[in-house]
C-alpha cells in the first residue's frame, strides 16, 4: 500500500517551488566547490595550457618585444636528439616497476594471508612518503667511501664507486620509493579474495603454481595493472635519485633534463616541450591505472 | 582422540623472514643516517652534529612550518565547503569536477614546477613572493586535502543533518554543530597528509622558490648534491624525518588509518 502511493507521489507533476529550490541548491554547490575550481584553473590548468603554448615557440623567444617565433622545432627535437632522454625515463620506471611487482606480490600476499602484526609493518612503510629525497640520500650515504657499507664492500671485493653510481642503484632507489603503493594496491585486492578459494583449488589437486596461475593472478588483475601502472606513473617524474644516485646515463632523465634546460639555461621552449611529453605520458598512464582501479568515490 | 603435534612449518618461517628482509631493506636508508648522526663525532660530541640544525637550518625551518601552516589554512578553507558540495549537493558534472580538481595528483612535480615557474614569471608576477610558493604548495597537496574529506562526508549518514533541520537548525549552525565534528577525523588525514609532502617537498620548491626564502628540504637536497661523510648534513635529514614520523605516528595512535583510504599514500 505505502509503497504503491509513494510511487503514485513520484509521478506527479513537479511543483514550481519544487524547481525552484532544485534550482537553488544546484547554485549553492556550484557555489561551494567554485574556489577550489578556481584554484585548479588558475595554478594548474592555466600554467599547462601557457607551457603548452610556449613549447611551440624557441628558447626564449616568448618574451622577446619582437614577438615568440613559432616553431615545431622543440618537439622534432623531442623526437630525435633527446628521445633517449624518454627512453631512460621509460626504462627505469620499467625497471623499477618490475621490481616492485616481483617482490610485492608475495610481500602483499603474506601480508594479507599470513601476518598478524600488519599495522606494525604499515608504520615501517610509512617512510617513503616523506620523499625520494631522503631514501636516496640514505643510499647514496650507506655506499660512500668510508660509508657504513664500505667494510662489507671491501670484503666482498667490489669497488664503492661501482656500486654507487649507475642503473642498478637507481632502480633500487625508487623501487624502496614506490614499493608501498604496489603493496597496497594488490594487498587491497587480494584481501577481497576468499581464502576458501584456495583450499579448494588445493583439495581439488591443484599445485601452488597453478592456484596461482589460474585462481589469484585472474581475481586481483585489477589491483596489479593499477598497482603498477601507478608505481609507473609516479616513477616517470623520478628526480632526487638520478641526480644523486645516477651516472650521466640515468641523469638524462626527462624531470632533471627539464630542470637543466629550463631552470639552468633558461630554454623555456625546449624544455616546455619536455614537460609537454612527460606530461602526456604520465596521463595516459594514470588514465589506464584510474580504469582499473574500482569505486570512484563521487 | 588423536593428539595433533605441533608442526615446524618452513613455509611460515620464510615468510615471515621474507617480510621482515623486506622492512630490514625499507628502514636501512634511514637507520644509516640516525646511526652516523649519533655515532660520527664531528670535532667535539655528538651533539655537535646538530649544531647545524639549530644555526642557520633553523631560518630554513621556520619558512617551511609557515609554509606549511599556511597552506594547511588555505586547503582546508578550500577543500571543506568543496567536499560539502560535491556530496550533498546535486552538481552537474560532478564526475568531472571532481576529477578536475583531484588532476594535479597525476601531474609529475617536475611539471607543475616548471609550468608555474614560467608563468608566475610571465604572468603573474609572482615569482619573487612567498605567496607563489604557498599556491604551489597548494594546489600540489590539493587533491590530499579534499579525498579524505569525500571519503568521511560519504561515510555519514544524512540523517544527523535531517535531525537537525527538522529542529530548526540553520544550515550553518548544522554544518559547524553536526557535519564538522563527525567529519573531524577526515579533516585531520587531510591535514596531516597534506603536511607530511609540503614539509618535505624539494622539487616543486626548487623550481618555484624566491632567491631569499629557502625551505628546509630544499636545503637538504642543496647541501646533499654535494655532501661527502659530513655528519652535519645527515643530522638535517634526521631532524626532517623524524619531525614528519612524529607527526604520522600521533595521528595513527589517534584515529587509525581508516581515513587514509582514496588517497593512494596509505
Amino acid at each position: 500500500m505505502a509503497a504503491e502511493q509513494l510511487s503514485a507521489a513520484a509521478q506527479l507533476p513537479a511543483l514550481a517551488s519544487d524547481v525552484r529550490r532544485e534550482r537553488r541548491s544546484r547554485l549553492t554547490g556550484l557555489l561551494l566547490i567554485s574556489p577550489a575550481v578556481l584554484l585548479t584553473f588558475l595554478f594548474l590548468l592555466f600554467p599547462l595550457v601557457f607551457i603548452l603554448q610556449m613549447s611551440f615557440t624557441t628558447g626564449r623567444s616568448f618574451l622577446s618585444p619582437e614577438g615568440a617565433t613559432f616553431t615545431t622545432e622543440n618537439f622534432a627535437a623531442m623526437a630525435g636528439r633527446y628521445l633517449p632522454n624518454v627512453l631512460v625515463t621509460v626504462q627505469l620506471a620499467a625497471l623499477s616497476m618490475v621490481a616492485n611487482l616481483i617482490f610485492g606480490f608475495p610481500f602483499a600476499y603474506i601480508l594479507v594471508r599470513k601476518v598478524r602484526y600488519r599495522e606494525l609493518v604499515r608504520a615501517f612503510m610509512v617512510f617513503p612518503m616523506f620523499g625520494a629525497l631522503y631514501i636516496a640520500f640514505g643510499i647514496r650515504f650507506l655506499l660512500l667511501p668510508g660509508g657504513p657499507a664500505s667494510p662489507l664492500l671491501e670484503a666482498l671485493g667490489i669497488s664503492n664507486l661501482s656500486v654507487l653510481y649507475g642503473l642498478p642503484t637507481v632502480v633500487f632507489a625508487m623501487s624502496v620509493f614506490t614499493f608501498p603503493f604496489m603493496v597496497m594496491n594488490i594487498g587491497t585486492a587480494l584481501s577481497n579474495v576468499d581464502p576458501t578459494l584456495e583450499e579448494a583449488a588445493a583439495c581439488l589437486g591443484a599445485r601452488p603454481w597453478q592456484t596461482f596461475r589460474r585462481i589469484l593472478l585472474p581475481l586481483t588483475r585489477s589491483g596489479i595493472v593499477a598497482g603498477s601502472l601507478m608505481v609507473f606513473g609516479w616513477n616517470l617524474g623520478t628526480f632526487a635519485e638520478p641526480v644523486l644516485l645516477g651516472t650521466l646515463n640515468e641523469q638524462r632523465s626527462l624531470a632533471v633534463t627539464l630542470y637543466n634546460r629550463g631552470v639552468v639555461q633558461a630554454d623555456y621552449g625546449l624544455s616546455s616541450a619536455m614537460a609537454i611529453v612527460l606530461l602526456v605520458l604520465a596521463f595516459a598512464v594514470s588514465y589506464v591505472s584510474l580504469r582499473y582501479s574500482r569505486g570512484a568515490l563521487v | 582422540m588423536i593428539a595433533r603435534r605441533p608442526r615446524f612449518k618452513l613455509i611460515d618461517v620464510v615468510s615471515h623472514a621474507y617480510i621482515w628482509l623486506l622492512l630490514l631493506v625499507f628502514v636501512t636508508p634511514f637507520i644509516v643516517l640516525v646511526g652516523y648522526t649519533l655515532t660520527a663525532t664531528s670535532g667535539t660530541s655528538t651533539a655537535g652534529n646538530f649544531q647545524f640544525v639549530f644555526g642557520s637550518f633553523l631560518d630554513n625551518l621556520k619558512w617551511s612550518l609557515i609554509i606549511s601552516a599556511a597552506t594547511l589554512v588555505g586547503n582546508v578553507l578550500l577543500a571543506l565547503p568543496a567536499a560539502y558540495g560535491l556530496i550533498r549537493y546535486p552538481l552537474p558534472g560532478k564526475r568531472l569536477l571532481y576529477t578536475i580538481v583531484t588532476l594535479p595528483l597525476y601531474v609529475p612535480g617536475a611539471v607543475i614546477g616548471l609550468s608555474l615557474l614560467l608563468t608566475y614569471y610571465f604572468t603573474y608576477h609572482l615569482a619573487t613572493s612567498v605567496f607563489g610558493l604557498i599556491f604551489a604548495m597548494m594546489i600540489c597537496t590539493f587533491p590530499l586535502m579534499l579525498t579524505p574529506i569525500v571519503v568521511a562526508m560519504k561515510d555519514l549518514p544524512v540523517v544527523f543533518e535531517e535531525a537537525s533541520e527538522c529542529l530548526g537548525a540553520t544550515r550553518w549552525q548544522t554544518f559547524h554543530k553536526i557535519v564538522l565534528p563527525l567529519i573531524g577525523p577526515g579533516v585531520s588525514a587531510g591535514l596531516m597528509l597534506t603536511f607530511i609532502i609540503v614539509f618535505n617537498e624539494y622539487l616543486v620548491t626548487l623550481f618555484v622558490h624566491p632567491n631569499d626564502i629557502t625551505t628546509a628540504p630544499l636545503r637538504v637536497f642543496n647541501v646533499v648534491k654535494t655532501a661527502g661523510l659530513a655528519p652535519s648534513t645527515t643530522a638535517l635529514a634526521v631532524v626532517m624525518q623524524v619531525i614528519s614520523l612524529a607527526a604520522i605516528l600521533l595521528f595513527f595512535r589517534l584515529f587509525g588509518t581508516r581515513y587514509f583510504k582514496g588517497t593512494y599514500l596509505i
